[in-house]
């Protein structure tokens, strides 16, 4: 006689068979994997790796809080009437904010795997299943996607925020209060930012002709994501503005209207930011159902005539393209080999998913790391932009180091590993010239937003000399910070084989977290010291010197061996046989 | 100009080419023929130095090409099986990408790659992406890029793979013309009337090792077989084709 535990189990292996459950599943699947072209080298996301990390963002604003709400700290500064829900808002704001952002970067990343594509039409059509029932088995796909991101993405901070914000409250009541209301609010507002994203491209795809809206993806894919880096950036300065409501613009954020939800269930909104908590649980349910409708419109128009589309990739900008290449041929790069090599860098960084993917993340993660300097910076301190100060001369190194850090560990994963063929072919495997063409390239995406953005934006705050200097020193700083990275590099990037990370993944990352603190907070409390006085800055060159010297000595320790183009990242076995006959 | 001495590769010691020897002269195209795993895609690695032989050498002008490898290269186009291209990039990128690393000037890349993309009806495609090419494209992609920097040896893999009617008749065309304009021209392929057609000398593999090596004429004269076909299929041993299609058929009957 079977267990009851047991019957349920043959029960659902018996329903998870059905045709409908295993498309699901698919559509799940993909929805993380992508379209599985993966290759057995390369490097492909697990589902609970990329869990994992869309949840790491929330937890760590969760924790640097402690300083802020532990109740020793607060009866050491004299604040013995602390609110926590006032001081709170804030930091729920924020909280906010980045659950709409990670959430809606991942339904812009993902959103060619939402719906379903060329080969779906390709593997399943034929098949002896109704369009209706892959139509019903994608949407239920993209609500179970929806939810698990929604909860995935605000899974630690609805835990540690609340654990952490209410530590100085005697009443388990208060924290299952305050936890319920932020959890509530968050997963809302995770769910509006994904059905917003989805909704638009359903629009999007569903009024312009395919062609079209192929063309313009690329461009509303940036122009979302600068939407939302934007709102995330300046979210320390939008709940001083809510004294103002309703007079203040902030009231069309949606950001905005889920706080006000939030300060509602906690009885804490004025009038105004009540009805902004209204409107935000309303426009929630409305997204929702336009989503439903509208997928189903562009399912109709789209996926039924898949085949009479061409799949086509947007041509590139032929003219800006050939004159920027031409211009940095001229004036960078020196050889045949650097010329093709430098395009191809960039047009795998700016085309391969998984490499736009990596450096979008790292990116996006120095943006996270810089918005919550700039947040902390101003909140609850009386802090002057007019003067340098070390949060402020950190944001450009956490941005660079984040930026060359995801640069040259997308340098590793591989591309089409079957095509490198043609490099195998033409290259000169003791060529040297590995090192410069990636250090050019990781310079590429550094050097010009610090000419561009950080240098006149410094000479405009703090003045000429001081805005040149720190221009400088970010510059310089990057550019070590490249060559240490690149000091036993021997690959073109992207052609070789993915090293088994695994071996020594705990070492990469705690080495990665170390030269964070290095890079970022002693450099930038370093710059802080030095721009006090201008001559100190002098000190820069000897150090600068002096690392670049060891770098070139430990480079030229390598024997020509370890100096050699390679296209297979060998396994580092613990024993190996020494052949050592003569 | 290429000569291959006792080429052998053995992989975990087991054979996949032994002792393969053959000499390439100018103007001079030699097929390769072989049933599936008889060594042809090895010996080709070899050839363009991919691969390094166990034992033997491949010479190129009297020299070993592992004496030289790039400027062999230099000289070398290659088109190789599969259509292995960077699918993100347009069909213009990949050649200027390929003329780059051949060291060749940017004004000569752009005017030999758009006067080869029009030749062989590419040019109105040229920016879009390989994902979006079919395979026929890709291949000639593949001998654009071989052809592009006026090679003198050339090594084919199956090139007329994937092609329509009308560009398999030019690339036959062509191979011949090269070979009468005094390029030396390696030519793998399956399909044996196009071997026949195309080449002056044929190379013939059966696991790994060479079962008949002259010229086309004087194989076809030695067996004295009516068509290159019963010939090969006589040489290479190869069993009853029209019973494994009958077995195949009942198989396909069976619960």
């Amino acid at each position: 006689m079977t267990s009851p535990l047991g019957f349920l189990r043959s029960r659902w292996k018996e329903h998870s068979q059905r045709p409908f459950l295993r498309l699901v599943g698919l559509f799940i699947g993909r929805a993380f994997h992508g379209s599985g072209d993966v290759d057995g080298e390369e490097l492909d996301f697990s589902m609970g790796l990329v869990l994992s990390l869309l949840a790491l963002p929330g937890a760590f604003y969760s924790i640097l809080l402690f300083d802020k709400y532990g109740s020793l700290l607060q009866w050491m500064h004299g604040n013995r009437h602390f609110d926590v829900l006032t001081a709170a808002l804030p930091d729920e704001y924020f909280l906010i904010v980045l659950s709409m952002v990670v959430t809606g970067v991942v339904a812009v990343w993902r959103w060619d795997s939402i719906f379903p594509d060329r080969r779906d039409y390709a593997n399943l059509v034929p098949l002896p299943i109704s369009t209706r029932t892959i139509f019903l088995a994608n949407l239920t796909a993209i609500f179970f996607v929806a939810g698990l991101l929604a909860l995935d993405v605000n899974l630690a901070s609805a835990f540690l925020f609340p654990f952490v914000a209410t530590a100085s409250q005697e009443t388990v009541l208060f924290f299952i209060r305050f936890s319920g209301v932020h959890t509530l609010v968050v997963v809302l507002s995770s769910l509006f930012s994904f059905f917003a994203v989805f909704t638009v491209v359903g629009v999007l795809m569903t009024a312009l002709p395919y062609r079209l809206f192929r063309r313009i993806s690329l461009y509303l894919r940036a122009l979302m994501i600068a939407y939302l880096v934007a709102m995330l950036s300046t979210s320390f300065a939008v709940p001083a503005m809510l004294e103002h409501l309703p007079q203040t613009p902030v009231r069309f954020l949606p950001s905005v209207w889920f706080l006000g939800l939030c300060q509602w269930l906690r009885g804490r909104a004025g009038l105004s930011l009540a009805d902004l908590g209204k409107l935000s649980i309303l426009s929630t349910g409305c997204l929702i159902l336009i989503a439903i409708v509208v997928y189903a419109v562009s399912y109709g128009r789209c996926f039924k005539r898949i085949p009479e589309n061409i799949d086509t990739i947007p041509e590139s900008n032929r003219t800006g393209a050939a004159w920027m290449f031409g211009l940095l041929d001229r004036v960078v790069l020196r050889s045949g080999f650097q010329r093709a090599g430098y395009r191809f860098v960039l047009r795998t960084l700016l085309r391969s998913e998984r490499h736009s993917l990596v450096l979008g993340g790292f990116t996006g993660l120095g943006i996270v790391l810089a918005s919550q300097v700039l947040f902390a910076a101003f909140n609850g301190k009386d802090v002057g932009i007019g003067t340098p100060s070390a949060e402020i001369l950190s944001i450009p190194f956490i941005l660079s180091y984040c930026i060359i850090v995801g640069l040259r560990f997308a340098f590793g994963i591989p591309t089409e590993l079957r095509a490198n063929w043609i490099f195998r072919l033409l290259l000169d495997k003791t060529m040297p010239e590995c090192i410069p063409l990636a250090r050019k390239a990781l310079l590429t995406f550094v050097v010009p937003w610090v000419l561009a953005v950080v240098f006149p934006l410094h000479v405009y705050l703090w003045g000429w000399v001081d805005g040149t200097l720190h221009a400088i020193v970010v510059s310089l700083w990057a550019a070590l910070l490249a060559d240490i990275l690149l000091v036993r590099f021997r690959k073109i990037p992207f052609t070789c084989s993915y090293p088994p990370f695994r071996d020594s993944a705990i070492v990469v990352v705690v080495s990665y977290v170390i030269g964070f603190f290095v890079y970022v907070v002693l450099t930038s409390q370093l710059e802080y010291w030095m721009l006090l006085k201008q001559v100190r800055i002098l000190l820069v060159v000897p150090l600068a010197v002096g690392i670049w010297y060891g770098l070139s000595r430990l480079r030229g320790a390598l024997i020509d061996v370890d100096k050699e183009l390679i296209f297979e990242e060998k396994t580092s076995l613990g024993f190996e046989v020494l052949d050592l006959r003569t | 100009m290429l000569d291959a001495r006792q080429l052998t590769k053995t992989y975990a010691s087991v054979p996949a080419v032994e002792n393969v020897t053959f000499s390439l002269a100018p103007g001079q195209i030699l097929g390769c023929l072989g049933p599936n795993g008889s060594g042809k895609s090895t010996t080709v690695k070899m050839l363009t130095g991919l691969l390094e032989p166990t034992r033997g050498n491949v010479l190129f002008a009297g020299e070993d090409i592992r004496k030289d490898l790039v400027g062999y290269r230099k000289c070398l186009g290659y088109v190789p099986e599969e259509p292995n291209l960077y699918p993100y990039l347009s069909g213009y990128e990949y050649l200027e990408m390929v003329g780059l690393l051949r060291g060749m000037p940017a004004a000569r890349i752009r005017k030999r790659v758009d006067s080869l993309l029009e030749l062989f009806s590419l040019y109105s495609s040229r920016h879009g992406a390989i994902s979006s090419y079919s395979k026929g494209m890709r291949q000639r992609i593949l001998l654009i890029a071989a052809l592009m920097d006026d090679p003198k040896v050339l090594i084919f893999d199956e090139p007329l793979s994937g092609l329509d009617v009308t560009s398999a008749l030019i690339l036959k065309n062509l191979i011949k013309s090269l070979g009468q304009q005094g390029r030396a021209v390696f030519y793998c392929s399956h399909v044996l009337e196009v071997v026949e057609q195309v080449c002056s000398h044929l190379l013939i593999l059966r696991r790994g090792e060479v079962i008949a090596y002259d010229t086309t004429s004087a194989i076809q004269n030695d067996i004295g077989r009516s068509s290159l076909e019963s010939r090969f299929m006589h040489l290479v041993e190869a069993g009853d084709t029209e019973k494994t299609a009958r077995d195949i058929l009942s198989a396909m009957g069976e619960a």
